[in-house]
C-alpha cells in the first residue's frame, strides 16, 4: 500500500465522514496502519503530511483513550526523530499532531510522562534563539514549538507560570520574525500567572515579584483554574490583585511589550492588546493610561480586529481611559466605518453589530440585547439608510438599525425618518410587484418583518403596508405562503394578533373582490390556503368565505372535475370553519356548502368527508364539535381524533395523516443475553453419518451449494421503552422497525413488525436477521414508526445498535448430531488449507497471553463453549472454530505452553485478523498479553 | 481567540455543495467543550456541512418558491454570523458560523465562544469573531486573488497550497496572520541580516536591489442623478493610496504626505494601514457622518510608516466635492411600441477634458428585443447590442469643446422575443450608467507630490507617484419615470 492513490481515497473518505469510514474497519487497525505508513521510508513526505493531518484533526477519534493517546504520541515522537532534517514541513506537522494528541486525550491534564517529556522537548527547542544552533532553515520548527507551547498553556493555564524569567529573556534575545511568537508566549504566561495569583488570598510583594522572576519547572499543579478560563469581559467580577503591590517592574515590562507591538501582525497585535488589557484590569497598581499612547493609532486603523480590540479596551476601562469626547469620536468613526466603501460586507455588518452593542461609558441598560447608544442620532445615522441597491444582509442590518434610531428620535424628526423607511419598504414591494426574484421576495418579507416589529403600533403606517400587501396579493397570489408566514410570525413575536388579523381581513376581502377569471385552478389553491388561515381567526367573520366557496363550486366545473387536491383544500377551509366561534351565524350557509360538496363533488373520498362534516355540524353543539376537533396531546381520544381529522392539509388532520417526528428516543433494542441455543443452524437436510472414510470437508463444502446456506446470523433483542419517555408513549401500537446499515458490508435488513409495546408488560422479543457480505462489526441505525393511543403516528429514532465482531460468530455449520470426528476432520482440513495459503486470502497468526489455569478454563467456558471442536482439557489443548457468514472461518488452536497460552490462528480471510486480534485482546484483557504476528 | 473549524465549500449551479477544503482544530474543540459544558454542540462531519450551510444562505431548492426552513421571514440574515440548524428547526444549533461568499465559493469558519453559552452572547463580545473575519478575508484574497474569479485549475492549486499556508498563519486554530494575497510574493527578498534590530512578523525579510517607492492615488466617484426637483442628486468620492516600497533595511522609515489645494474640502473618514507608526489627531477629526464646521484641518496629511514588502493600501478617505464631474440628464418618452430617448451629458469645467475612456451604457429592460434604432449622437460613436437591448455610447477621449454631448432618437421594440429583465427597472424607470477614467486627476484635488515622499534609507530610491479618477456606480436616472429610492435619501 505504498501507492499514493489508495491512500488519497482513504484519507478523503475518512475526512468526509470518520464514522462511516470506521464502520468498515476498527480505529485500532486504522491507527496502526497510519503509524506503519509513517515509518515507511519509501513513502513521500507529501503522503506522510496527509496521514499526519488525520491525527492532527481527529486525535480523539483515532485515539479513544488516554493510554492510546500516549502510545500514539510516543510513536509520533519516534517518527519525528527519524524524519530527516530537511523534511521541515513534515516535522512541523508531526509536532502539531503530537500536541493535539497530548492535549485532546487528556495526557496533558493527567500529567503523563509523555506530556512532561514533550513539554521539555519543546522548551528545549525554543532555546535556540535567532537560529544560532540549527540555522535559518529550522525556523519553522521553532515557530511551531512556540505555538505548541502557547496552546498547551492555553489549555492548561499556569503551566508556564514558573518560567517567566526564562521566557522573558528568550523574548528579549529573539530578533527574527519569530519575535512575535516569543512575545505572545510570554504575554500569555504572564497573564495566566497573574490570574492564578488573584485566586490567592493575601498576596505579598514577594510572591508578586516571584512570578516575574520564575525560572523553575513547569507548574503542573497550578491548573486549579481548569479550562474554563473566560476572558474578563465575560466575568461578573473581574479577578483583581490586592492594591498596593509594587508594580514598577511589571509596568516597565508592559510598556516594552506595547512599544514593540508594531512588530506584530495586525491579528496578533489585537490579541496582544487584549491580553495586556486583561493584565491591567487585574492589577490595580497598573493604570489604563498605559494605553493612551496607542489610542490615536487604533482610532484610525482600517483593521477590523484592531478596531474590535479597541472596543474591548473601551468596555473594560470605560471613562478611566476614554473621555466623553473620545467616546463620541469613536462612535462616529464606527458609523463611518460601517458604510465605508472600501471595507468588505462582512466587516461592515460586524461594525453595525458593534454599534448596537457599543460599550458606552454610562450605559442605560446592560441587558446584552441590542440597544442604540444615546449618541447615535438620526443625523449621525443618516448615512446608514438602507437602499434597494444594498445586498440583502446589509439592507436588513441597516433597516434594523435605522428602525431603532427613529424609534428613539424626537417626534418631528422621527416622523420624517419613519416615512423614509416606509418609502424604502414600498420601494422593495414595488420590486416584488415587478416580478422580483425569489431572493428579493424573501429579503423584502424579512424587511417587512423588521419594520413591523418596530412600528406595528403606528396605525396609519401598518395600514398602508396592509393595503400594499393586499394589492400585491391580488396580482401575485404565489405570495400566499410568504404572507401567511408573515402573519404567523408577527402574531407570534408580538404576542398580539391585531396586525395579523387586519392583514388577513384584507386578504379575504381581496379574494372576494377578485373577478372570477382570476380564480383559476392554479391561483385557487393559493387562495384556499389563505382562506384556511383566515378561517382560524375567531375575530374575522366567515360568511363571505362560505359564499365564495359555494359560488365557485356551483359556477365552475370544479365539482365535475373532482380533483382530490382541490376538494381537500376546500374541506380544509371547512374544517377550520367548523371550529370558528361564530359558526352559529353562518350555520345554514356552511351546512349548504358541505351538503353541496357531499352531493356534487365527483370524488368519493371528498364526498364522504363533506358528509361527515355535515353530520358533525348538524348534530353536535359547537362546544362538542370544537371539543372533538380540538387538537392537543391529551391521550384517550383516539376515536374522535381519527374521525374528525382524516384529511390532509390542516394541522388537525395533518397530525393524523402526517407522521410526527420526535427527536427523543422512545423505544430501544436491548440485546437478549445467553442466546447460544438460538445459534444452531437450520440445516436443510440431515447428513448421513454412516458412511466411512468420507471426505467430510467435501460434504461440508457441498452444503454451500444450497443457496442461502449458512448466510444469516440471527440476533435477539427485546424491544423496550427508552428511559424517561413521555407518558404519551406508555402504550404504543403497530410498531414498524426499520433498519439502515451504516456500511455496505451487510444486506438490507427487512422491516420488523411488532403489534404493541406497553410499558408495564413484558417487552416483546424481536429477531434481527443479518446477512453479511463481509463479516465485520457494524452498527445498525434503527427507526420506528408507531401509533400512540390517541391515534397519531410517530417516527422516532432508536439508539444505534452496534453489532460486535463476536456476535457474528456461528458454530461450524453441520447438523447437530454430527460426530466429533467429522468436525475434527473438517477443522484439520480447513487448517491445512489455510496454512498452505489456499485460498489466496488465507493467513495464519499467533496470539499469546498469560493467565492462570483456572481463569483459562473459565475463559474457554465463557467465550468458546459453543465453538469447541475438541476439548482436551487434560492435555491443555483446544480447537475452536468460528464460522462467519457467508463463507469465512476463523480457527483457533489453543495450547498451554510453559509460560504463556498460545493461540494459533488460521483464517481464510486475512482481513479479519485485526478484528480477531482485538477480540482476543478484549477477552484476555485482564491478563498481560503479548502479540506476535505470524 | 481561536477558530474551531474552517471550511471552503463550492456550489456550482444545479449541484449540491462540496467541501473543497476543511480543517478542524481539535485543541480548540477541546476548549469549546469545556467552556460550553452541557450546551456543547460538536462540529458535525464534513459530509453534512454543505447542505447545512447552503440552507442558511438560502441556496438550496432553487426551483421551489417557498421553503419554510429557508425563507422564514423571522430568521434574520443581517449578521456576519449564521447558525446552522443540525437537526432542523428547533434542534441543536451551531453558532456563530462566519461566512464569506465569493462566486461559487463559500468560506466559513466557526469561532470559539469564550463566554457562557446561555443566553447567547452578543457577537461583538467575542474576541474570536473579528479574528475569524480577518482570517476569512485573508483566505478570500489568497484563493480568489485580485480578479476574484480564479480559473478552476488555479483555484485547485491554491487549495492544495492551503495546508502549508495554514501551518504558518493558523497552525492550531489561533490566527497569527492573514494568508498572503495570491501572487503577492515580492521579487527580491533576502533573509533578515540579524543583529540588534528586531524583524517584524509581517516582513519575511529585507528588500535587495534597486530602491523604488511607488505611490498610486485612486479616487472613485459614485453618483445618482435624477434631474428632479423632488429628488436631490447625490454623489460622493472616496480615495485610496496604494503603496509599494522596495526599500532596503529592516524597518526603513517612509513618510508620504497628501496635500489638498488651497480651500479644498478636508479629507474625511481616514483609515490607515496598521504599518502607519503614528497619527496626528487632527487627521482623524473630519468625519462624513458629522456636521462640517469649515474649520476642519485640511492638510497636509502626513503618514509616517515602515512599509511591508508587498503592495498595500496605506490609507483611504472620503471627500465631499461640490459638483459631480459629469452632470447628466436622461429623458424617456413612451410612444406605442417605441421609446424616444434623450440623454445630455455635461462635463464640469473644473474637470480636465482628457479621458482614457468614457462610455455611457443605456440598457432597456422588460421590453421585447430591439428592432430598428434611430439614434444620433453629437459626439463619439454609438454601438448597438440588439441581443442585450443595450446602447453603448462611446464618448472616447474627449468631450467636444462645448463640454456637452447629446444622444437623441427613437428605439423600436418590434421583436416578439422578450429581452433582458430587471425588477427595478419597470415602466419608465430606467438609467444610463457612465464608465470613465481620467488619468492624473483627483476630484478632491488631493495629490502626492513626488518630492514630498521622504525615505530614510541608505540608497536614494526612485519615487513614482500617480493619480487617477475612476467612475464607480455612476447612474443617471430617467427623469420621466419613478426613481427606485426613497426621496429622503441623501447619501449613497
Amino acid at each position: 500500500m505504498t501507492f499514493a492513490d489508495p491512500w488519497d481515497q482513504k484519507i478523503s473518505a475518512f475526512l468526509l465522514s470518520p464514522s462511516q469510514f470506521l464502520a468498515t474497519t476498527t480505529c485500532e487497525s486504522f491507527l496502526a496502519e497510519l503509524l506503519h505508513e509513517l515509518r515507511n521510508d519509501k513513502a513521500s513526505d507529501q503522503l506522510k503530511i496527509l496521514i499526519v493531518s488525520l491525527l492532527l484533526e481527529h486525535p480523539t477519534i483515532l485515539c479513544p483513550s488516554s493510554s492510546v493517546g500516549e502510545e500514539t504520541a510516543l510513536e509520533l515522537l519516534s517518527v519525528f526523530s527519524h524524519t530527516p532534517q530537511k523534511s521541515i514541513i513534515l516535522k512541523c506537522n508531526v509536532m502539531l499532531a503530537i500536541t493535539n494528541v497530548i492535549i485532546c486525550t487528556s495526557c496533558l491534564a493527567n500529567h503523563t510522562k509523555m506530556a512532561e517529556d514533550w513539554l521539555d522537548f519543546l522548551f528545549q527547542m525554543i532555546q535556540d534563539t535567532n537560529d544560532y544552533r540549527c540555522g535559518l532553515s529550522h525556523q519553522p520548527i521553532r515557530a511551531t514549538a512556540c505555538e505548541c507551547l502557547r496552546e498547551m498553556e492555553t489549555c492548561s493555564p499556569g503551566l508556564l507560570s514558573q518560567k517567566l524569567e526564562a521566557l522573558h529573556l528568550l523574548k528579549q534575545q529573539e530578533t527574527t520574525v519569530l519575535h512575535q511568537s516569543y512575545c505572545m508566549l510570554y504575554t500569555l504566561g504572564l497573564k495566566n500567572a497573574i490570574r492564578i495569583l488573584t485566586t490567592q488570598k493575601n498576596v505579598t510583594d514577594l510572591e508578586f515579584k516571584s512570578i516575574l522572576g520564575g525560572n523553575e519547572g513547569f507548574a503542573w499543579k497550578s491548573n486549579q483554574l481548569g479550562l474554563t478560563l473566560l476572558p474578563i469581559n465575560m466575568m461578573v467580577h473581574v479577578p483583581r490583585l490586592p492594591p498596593g503591590l509594587d508594580c514598577k517592574e511589571l509596568k516597565s515590562i508592559m510598556s516594552s511589550l506595547l512599544e514593540e507591538s508594531y512588530l506584530h501582525t495586525p491579528i496578533s497585535q489585537s490579541a496582544l492588546l487584549r491580553e495586556l488589557v486583561e493584565v491591567v484590569a487585574m492589577v490595580p497598581g497598573l493604570s489604563p493610561t498605559l494605553f493612551k499612547s496607542q489610542l490615536l493609532r487604533l482610532f484610525g486603523t482600517a483593521d477590523v480586529s484592531l478596531m474590535h480590540a479597541t472596543l474591548f479596551m473601551k468596555d473594560t476601562f470605560t471613562d478611566s481611559l476614554f473621555t466623553a469626547e473620545d467616546e463620541n469620536f469613536l462612535l462616529k468613526r464606527l458609523v463611518g466605518t460601517a458604510q465605508h466603501p472600501l471595507l468588505r460586507i462582512s466587516e461592515k455588518l460586524f461594525c453595525m453589530e458593534c454599534i448596537l452593542h457599543f460599550p458606552e461609558n454610562r450605559p442605560i441598560s446592560s441587558s446584552g440585547e441590542e440597544s442604540l447608544p444615546v449618541l447615535v442620532t438620526p443625523r449621525l445615522a443618516a448615512s446608514l439608510h438602507p437602499t434597494v441597491f444594498n445586498d440583502s444582509a446589509t439592507m436588513l442590518c441597516r433597516l434594523n438599525l435605522l428602525c431603532l434610531v427613529h424609534l428613539e428620535a424626537d417626534e418631528g424628526e422621527a416622523d420624517k425618518g419613519i416615512s423614509y423607511l416606509l418609502e424604502h419598504i414600498m420601494a422593495l414591494l414595488k420590486i416584488i410587484d415587478n416580478d422580483g426574484s425569489r431572493e428579493v421576495v424573501v429579503t423584502s418579507f424579512r424587511a417587512l418583518f423588521i419594520f413591523l416589529m418596530h412600528f406595528n403600533g403606528m396605525k396609519e403606517l401598518s395600514e398602508k403596508v396592509i393595503d400594499k400587501l393586499c394589492d400585491m396579493y391580488s396580482k401575485h397570489s404565489r405570495l400566499a405562503p410568504n404572507l401567511i408566514g408573515l402573519a404567523n410570525r408577527i402574531e407570534e413575536h408580538l404576542n398580539d394578533p391585531v396586525w395579523s388579523v387586519k392583514l388577513l381581513i384584507g386578504l379575504q376581502k381581496c379574494i372576494m373582490e377578485m373577478p372570477p377569471l382570476q380564480l383559476t385552478i392554479h391561483n385557487l389553491s393559493w387562495h384556499l390556503k389563505v382562506l384556511k388561515r383566515v378561517a382560524k381567526e375567531g375575530q374575522i367573520t366567515q360568511r363571505n368565505t362560505i359564499y365564495l366557496l359555494l359560488n365557485i363550486l356551483i359556477n365552475s366545473n370544479l365539482c365535475e372535475r373532482g380533483n382530490w387536491q382541490v376538494g381537500n383544500a376546500v374541506l380544509a377551509v371547512c374544517r377550520n370553519l367548523l371550529e370558528h366561534p361564530s359558526i352559529d351565524q353562518v350555520f345554514i350557509e356552511l351546512a349548504d356548502l358541505l351538503q353541496y360538496i357531499s352531493v356534487h363533488y365527483d370524488d368519493t373520498d371528498i364526498k364522504e368527508h363533506a358528509r361527515f362534516y355535515y353530520t358533525l355540524l348538524t348534530n353536535l353543539s359547537w362546544e362538542k364539535l370544537t371539543g372533538i376537533l380540538a387538537k392537543g396531546l391529551d391521550g384517550g381520544r383516539a376515536k374522535e381524533r381519527s374521525h374528525s381529522a382524516i384529511m390532509a392539509e390542516n394541522e388537525g388532520i395533518a397530525s393524523n395523516l402526517t407522521v410526527h417526528k420526535t427527536n427523543r428516543h422512545v423505544l430501544q433494542l436491548i440485546k437478549v443475553q445467553g442466546e447460544a441455543s438460538q445459534r444452531s443452524l437450520e440445516s436443510s437436510e440431515m447428513l448421513e453419518t454412516t458412511g466411512e472414510a468420507k471426505n467430510w470437508l467435501e460434504v461440508y463444502q457441498g452444503q454451500f451449494q444450497t443457496s442461502g446456506f449458512g448466510s444469516e446470523v440471527t440476533l435477539r433483542y427485546s424491544l423496550t421503552h427508552a428511559k424517561d419517555t413521555d407518558h404519551l408513549f406508555d402504550k404504543v401500537f403497530t410498531i414498524c422497525l426499520h433498519f439502515e446499515m451504516k456500511d455496505s458490508n451487510y444486506a438490507k435488513v427487512n422491516d420488523i413488525h411488532v403489534p404493541c409495546v406497553f410499558r408495564d408488560r413484558k417487552p416483546p422479543e424481536v429477531q434481527v436477521k443479518l446477512k453479511p457480505f463481509q463479516p465485520y462489526p457494524t452498527t445498525l441505525c434503527v427507526s420506528a414508526i408507531f401509533t400512540t393511543q390517541d391515534g397519531r403516528s410517530w417516527h422516532s429514532r432508536l439508539p444505534d445498535v452496534s453489532v460486535s465482531f463476536s456476535e457474528i460468530f456461528l458454530p461450524l455449520p453441520l447438523p447437530p448430531n454430527t460426530s466429533c470426528e467429522c468436525k475434527v476432520q473438517v477443522f484439520d482440513r480447513i487448517w491445512e488449507a489455510a496454512a498452505s495459503g489456499n485460498p489466496d486470502k488465507s493467513a495464519i497468526s499467533l496470539f499469546c497471553f498469560k493467565t492462570g489455569d483456572e481463569s483459562l478454563t473459565d475463559l474457554i467456558k465463557t467465550h468458546f463453549q459453543g465453538y469447541l471442536i475438541t476439548d482436551q482439557q487434560s492435555k491443555r489443548f483446544w480447537k475452536v472454530l468460528f464460522f462467519l457468514p457467508p463463507t469465512c472461518h476463523v480457527l483457533l488452536k489453543i495450547t498451554q505452553a510453559e509460560d504463556a497460552i498460545q493461540v494459533s490462528i488460521a483464517t481464510d480471510n486475512w482481513e479479519l485478523l485485526p478484528f480477531v486480534n482485538s477480540y482476543l485482546q478484549n477477552i484476555t484483557d485482564h491478563c498481560s498479553t503479548t502479540v506476535t504476528d505470524g | 481567540m481561536s477558530v474551531r473549524a474552517l471550511w471552503v465549500v463550492s456550489h456550482e449551479k444545479g449541484e449540491s455543495g462540496k467541501v473543497r477544503f476543511s480543517r478542524r482544530f481539535p485543541t480548540v474543540e477541546f476548549r469549546a467543550k469545556s467552556l460550553a459544558g452541557t450546551q456543547y454542540v460538536a462540529v458535525p462531519e464534513d459530509r453534512v456541512i454543505p447542505q447545512l450551510l447552503l440552507t442558511e444562505l438560502g441556496l438550496v431548492d432553487p426551483d421551489k418558491s417557498y421553503v419554510e426552513a429557508r425563507d422564514d421571514c423571522a430568521r434574520q440574515h443581517r449578521s456576519p454570523a449564521v447558525e446552522l440548524r443540525l437537526d432542523g428547526p428547533g434542534g441543536r444549533t451551531l453558532w456563530p458560523v462566519l461566512t464569506v461568499t465569493q462566486g461559487v465559493l463559500i468560506l466559513a469558519c466557526l469561532p470559539l465562544v469564550e463566554a457562557p453559552p446561555v443566553p447567547r452572547p452578543p457577537l461583538p463580545s467575542l474576541a474570536s469573531v473579528s479574528q475569524g473575519l480577518a482570517l476569512l478575508s485573508g483566505l478570500q484574497d489568497f484563493l480568489c486573488g485580485p480578479g476574484g474569479k480564479p480559473e478552476s485549475d488555479v483555484l485547485a492549486s491554491r487549495l492544495a497550497a492551503l495546508p502549508s499556508v495554514l501551518l504558518q498563519v493558523c497552525p492550531l486554530g489561533r490566527p497569527l496572520d492573514t494568508p498572503p494575497p495570491a501572487g503577492s510574493v515580492p521579487a527580491s527578498v533576502a533573509p533578515s541580516p540579524g543583529g540588534a534590530q528586531k524583524q517584524p512578523a509581517w516582513k519575511a525579510g529585507v528588500h535587495r536591489g534597486r530602491a523604488v517607492v511607488s505611490v498610486a492615488l485612486t479616487e472613485k466617484v459614485r453618483s445618482m442623478q435624477y434631474s428632479k426637483n423632488s429628488q436631490q442628486d447625490i454623489w460622493d468620492v472616496y480615495g485610496m493610496v496604494m503603496c509599494k516600497c522596495e526599500v532596503e533595511g529592516v524597518l526603513p522609515n517612509v513618510i508620504v504626505t497628501l496635500t489638498l489645494p488651497h480651500n479644498g474640502s478636508p479629507l474625511q473618514d481616514i483609515l490607515v494601514h496598521p504599518c502607519v507608526t503614528s497619527l496626528d489627531a487632527s487627521l482623524l477629526t473630519a468625519c462624513s457622518v458629522d456636521e462640517n464646521d469649515g474649520s476642519a484641518f485640511s492638510g497636509p496629511y502626513k503618514f509616517p510608516f515602515s512599509p511591508p514588502l508587498e503592495l498595500f493600501r496605506l490609507c483611504s478617505y472620503t471627500s465631499q466635492v461640490p459638483v459631480p464631474p459629469i452632470l447628466g440628464s436622461y429623458k424617456l418618452k413612451a410612444e406605442e411600441n417605441h421609446l424616444k430617448v434623450n440623454v445630455v451629458l455635461k462635463l464640469h469645467e473644473s474637470v480636465k477634458n482628457s479621458f482614457e475612456y468614457c462610455d455611457a451604457h443605456i440598457p432597456f429592460f422588460n421590453q421585447n428585443l430591439m428592432g430598428s434604432v434611430e439614434v444620433k449622437v453629437s459626439s463619439g460613436q454609438l454601438e448597438v447590442s440588439k441581443e442585450k437591448n443595450l446602447l453603448v455610447w462611446v464618448l472616447g477621449q474627449k468631450f467636444p469643446k462645448s463640454r456637452e454631448a447629446t444622444l437623441e432618437g427613437t428605439v423600436h421594440f418590434s421583436g416578439t422575443v422578450a429581452g433582458p429583465t430587471d425588477p427595478l427597472c419597470s415602466g419608465l424607470t430606467a438609467y444610463a450608467k457612465l464608465h470613465f477614467r481620467v488619468p492624473d486627476l483627483t476630484l478632491s484635488g488631493c495629490c502626492v507630490d513626488q518630492h514630498s515622499v521622504q525615505v530614510y534609507s541608505s540608497a536614494k530610491p526612485r519615487i513614482v507617484t500617480t493619480r487617477e479618477l475612476v467612475s464607480s456606480e455612476y447612474y443617471i436616472w430617467n427623469s420621466t419615470g419613478d426613481t427606485p429610492v426613497s426621496s429622503g435619501l441623501m447619501v449613497l
